[in-house]
């Protein structure tokens, strides 16, 4: 299992949010996360990423628990783009994108070639070279995000977190962003709050609800109108279109 | 040159001539002093006393038993009253506050310096005691020519010289009704004065140029160094000698760098009880002045040309004459008078 | 995804930058050298460049010059271990503001603003004046306790904002005005005029008086600023959005901010202790060097300590020369600058924020 979360349980201050959650996720697929608003998705992603300590279980990247890894060796499999990230410093796309490279190099290497094409490649996968002089604060709110995820993409990782990365894009930046997703042979855990990008992207799905599993498997399997109408407090009608359920919200 | 002698003679003559029997005090007095009217209705028999100079003239005119109370001290009282000050109540080394100097219950509050009693007093203000029905006298020699506005120790505009201690010496015989007192200490004094310009006469024909260290606030580092119109000042144009610097101010911070480029003939420092400084002790400014590399090069250092008087005497007051009486002793041991 | 084309002309500067880099240090420093002799040749007392020269000659190369003892000891024992003290000054404190805002992620970061040179001042003056550990600590080591103490109260007054906005600098505005006033209290135990301007090395700093065991202290310590800067240059790049993307990027989050917080207290403190408090130059130098060589740490730390001593170097000639026959405490003339540029980051800041 690339990713393995078992009986996770996270508290921030007295109150829990994470409450047992069990999860795997095999190598090179697509985990959507899904739930409600304060179900833990976020929580949940920054906790694979050891930002916050567990209060008790385990998550074991290919087998091997997280806290055995340096912070250097965690930052060269896992990557994380954040909801919402800002900086005052003037810097450049480039800058930014380069910031990837980090984990990667000591404190005195020099700038290798290596490096340099995997910054251009991510940039040019999320379709901001054309920007890379650009400055930070020029940027849009899309433009900022892919620019994160160039960040995520130029660390190589075998391993890619993202919350919520497609709030602020376009739609055909979000549809290249998921099907980059897809391609790429890293394994993804996506939290969505659209529920038919994730039908059409994800290759499983996890749901959360008050920091539990409420439902995990296939596409299929989870998306169902009863699932919807408990978790998400909405009815639904579910079509199916080359495999692929799409979601039609019912006012 | 001339214009000492002169002077010399002219204050030897006022010491020799007999005074004529001083009159009393008429009652109620009225006095101007330091730009205000002060009047009183009877000779004070409780006075306190801020700042050593002030008490030392009323100890010298015998009024130890009208004074409740004291403050502001640089060092040890003179020999001759040790025994009478101890009776006095010590309010404060330094300032003391409004509040003690008023519970003496005083019908006369002294000052030395306006930044105790005066616009910007530590003390208070002389409307505040007036208020209280407190008369209050500031040394001229504080007020006269001198703008104190600017804060620190001021800008002395015109040379301070004896006449103005001189003249306080006499107001407050006058307030306290002992003017015959007053007038054989002026005349004690000014015979003192003339016999130690004598002492150094010629010394201006040897070009000798001075400096007067009071302290610093830092060692090694910039030092308060004496100006031309204040106390200092006067010793030095009395004896024929020249400042190194040429500021009005009464203490300027000076650097090192001119004073050792100056390269004067004698250094005068000042010895004194308080700590505050680490240049407050003559001790610190000797071991300083050998082995600091640039300032152990001045002629002054390497032939130990240095003079010791007490910090009262670098400061306009009764104890100038005795700044005028050392200094002129070290230039004659020196060689540098005729 | 598209393969990388590596036939781009467009190469990075960073590519063809090594030899580059080479050349702009060896300018940076050859300012500092020019701007230091400026300094040391100019002052209250002229002295000749032919004398200037001949004493350099003299104390570094063994030559035999005869020379007026006073000129040749002013210029080397006073004036050239000044200059070197103020540049090792202005080096240590300028790099303190970079690694404050990098960290803080606050442009209005820096010694200054934020307590820590009050807080050095007051543990200075409480070991010498109030005779605090009793002897087993020296001034330096006061100050070193008086900077991690502001630094402490600053954090805990800024905690929950995230460590970023305005309330790192108020809780900093705040905490300075407590030391300022803790050290007056100390200094000044009567209002005597002369004890008023002890209080003001302190406040406002002052070179005067500086020696060559003085360049004994602040050279090294300015010099393993240097190296430990340099050497965590990535390390503050990676704090640009924040500690948890710094983590993300595989940095040692706390160790780097024990070690740099503590890096900055040294210096900030061992500076004050000799200099007294000098303000604003954390502040002006990492912000102007930041519009010539851009936020990459890698350029920005080293520009900034070469610039940082310029400034001090500058200021302190400034401060020697602009009144006659006095000295204006050099602490004047950085806030003349730095007031106006504090109130010009703080509008930008407030407008972007």
């Amino acid at each position: 299992m690339s990713i393995s979360i078992r009986e996770a349980v996270w508290k921030a201050g007295r109150t829990l949010i994470l409450d047992g959650v069990n999860i795997e996720v095999p190598q090179g697929q697509v985990l959507g996360l899904l739930g409600p608003n304060g179900s833990g998705k976020s929580s949940l992603l920054r906790l694979i990423c050891r930002l916050r300590p567990l209060a008790s279980g385990v998550i074991a990247l290919d087998g091997r628990d997280i806290e055995t890894f340096s912070r250097r060796e965690l930052a060269q499999r896992l990557a994380l783009v954040e909801q919402q990230a800002g900086t005052d410093a003037p810097m450049t796309v480039l800058d930014v994108a380069r910031l990837g490279r980090t984990p990667h190099r000591g404190a005195l290497a020099a700038w290798a070639r290596h490096d340099e094409e995997a910054v251009e490649s991510a940039l040019r996968a999320t379709d901001l070279w054309e920007k890379r002089r650009q400055t930070w604060r020029t940027l849009s709110g899309g433009e900022r995000q892919r620019v994160q995820i160039a960040r995520a993409l130029a660390q190589e990782p075998t391993e890619l977190l993202l919350d919520e990365p497609t709030n602020h894009l376009d739609i055909r930046h979000q549809l290249d962003l998921l099907g980059l997703l897809r391609r790429l042979p890293i394994t993804s855990v996506v939290a969505l709050h659209d529920l038919n990008l994730a039908a059409a992207f994800c290759d499983r799905l996890v749901v959360l609800r008050a920091g539990r599993v409420a439902a995990a498997g296939t596409v299929a399997e989870v998306l169902t109108p009863d699932l919807i109408a408990t978790v998400f407090g909405v009815t639904a009608q579910i079509f199916y279109r080359a495999d692929r359920p799409q979601i039609a919200f019912v006012t | 040159m001339s214009f000492r002698l002169s002077l010399a003679a002219a204050l030897a003559a006022a010491a020799f001539a007999t005074p004529a029997l001083a009159e009393s005090t008429v009652y109620p007095l009225t006095l101007e002093n330091c730009g205000r009217s002060i009047t009183f209705e009877k000779a004070p028999s409780r006075a306190v006393s801020i700042g050593q100079s002030n008490t030392e003239i009323l100890l010298s005119l015998g009024l130890a038993e009208k004074v409740v109370g004291t403050a502001v001290w640089f060092s040890p009282v003179m020999k001759a009253f040790e025994a009478e000050n101890a009776k006095i109540p010590r309010l404060a080394d330094n300032d003391p506050s409004f509040e003690s100097v008023v519970k003496q219950q005083p019908d006369l509050v002294t000052a030395q310096y306006e930044w105790h009693v005066g616009p910007n007093g530590s003390v208070g203000t002389r409307d505040q005691f007036a208020d209280l029905k407190i008369p209050t006298y500031i040394a001229p020699a504080d007020c006269v020519a001198k703008d104190n506005s600017g804060g620190g120790d001021g800008v002395r505009l015109k040379m301070f010289t004896m006449d103005l201690v001189y003249q306080q010496i006499l107001d407050l015989a006058k307030i306290f009704d002992v003017n015959d007192r007053g007038e054989a200490l002026v005349a004690k004094l000014k015979q003192r004065e003339a016999a130690a310009i004598a002492l150094a006469s010629g010394a201006a024909g040897k070009n000798v140029t001075m400096a007067f260290w009071f302290s610093s606030p830092k060692i090694p580092g910039d030092s308060y160094i004496a100006g031309i119109n204040g106390g200092a000042g006067y010793i030095m144009h009395v004896l024929g000698a020249k400042d190194i610097i040429d500021l009005k101010d009464e203490w300027p911070l000076v650097s090192w760098e001119r004073v050792t480029a100056a390269n004067p003939t004698v250094l005068v420092i000042a010895e004194m009880s308080r700590r505050r400084h680490p240049a407050d002790s003559a001790e610190a400014k000797r071991a300083f002045l050998k082995t600091d590399p640039v300032a152990g090069q001045m002629d002054a250092v390497k032939h130990d040309r240095i003079i010791t008087i007490d910090a009262q005497a670098m400061d306009p007051g009764i104890r100038t004459i005795e700044g005028i009486e050392q200094v002129a002793q070290g230039l004659k041991k020196f060689g540098l008078s005729y | 995804m598209n393969a990388p084309d590596l036939n781009t002309t467009d190469t990075s500067p960073v590519q063809s930058g090594r030899g580059r880099w080479a050349a702009l240090a060896i300018a940076g420093l050859g300012v500092l050298v020019l701007v230091m002799a400026f300094a040391v040749s100019t002052g209250e007392i002229r002295v000749p460049f032919a004398v200037i020269a001949k004493t350099l000659g003299n104390k570094l190369f063994g030559a035999a010059y005869s020379l007026d003892p006073i000129q040749e000891g002013i210029i080397w024992n006073y004036r050239l271990s000044r200059t070197v003290v103020a540049a090792c000054s202005g080096t240590a404190l300028a790099l303190s503001g970079a690694i404050l805002q990098a960290l803080l992620r606050n442009p209005l970061a820096e010694p200054y603003v934020l307590g820590i040179s009050a807080g050095a001042s007051t543990g200075a003056v409480a070991i010498v004046i109030l005779g605090f550990g009793g002897g087993l600590l020296s001034l330096s080591g006061g100050a070193f306790i008086g900077a991690l103490g502001a630094f402490g109260l600053v954090a805990l007054l800024a905690s929950g904002s995230g460590g970023g906005g305005d309330r790192v600098v108020l809780a900093g505005i705040a905490g300075s005005q407590l030391f300022n006033a803790l050290t007056a209290y100390i200094v000044t135990t009567s209002a005597n005029a002369e004890q008023a301007r002890g209080v003001m090395f302190w406040l406002l700093g002052s070179l005067s008086g500086t020696n060559w065991a003085d360049v004994g202290i602040a050279a090294p310590v300015a010099l393993i600023g240097v190296l430990l800067c340099l050497l965590h240059a990535r390390t503050l790049d990676a704090f640009a959005f924040g500690a948890d993307a710094a983590a993300s990027l595989g940095i040692a989050v706390t160790r780097v901010r024990v070690v740099l917080f503590a890096l900055t207290a040294a210096m900030t403190a061992v500076m004050v202790s000799l200099v007294g408090s000098i303000g604003f130059v954390g502040l002006v130098v990492p912000h102007a060097m930041r519009l010539v060589v851009g936020p990459t740490h890698g350029r920005l730390l080293p520009a900034s300590a070469v610039a940082g001593a310029v400034f001090m170097v500058l200021a302190d000639l400034v401060s020697r020369i602009i009144v006659p026959q006095q000295v204006v405490p050099i602490g004047v003339v950085t806030a003349l600058v730095g007031a106006p540029a504090f109130a010009v980051l703080l509008t930008r800041s407030r407008r972007t924020a």
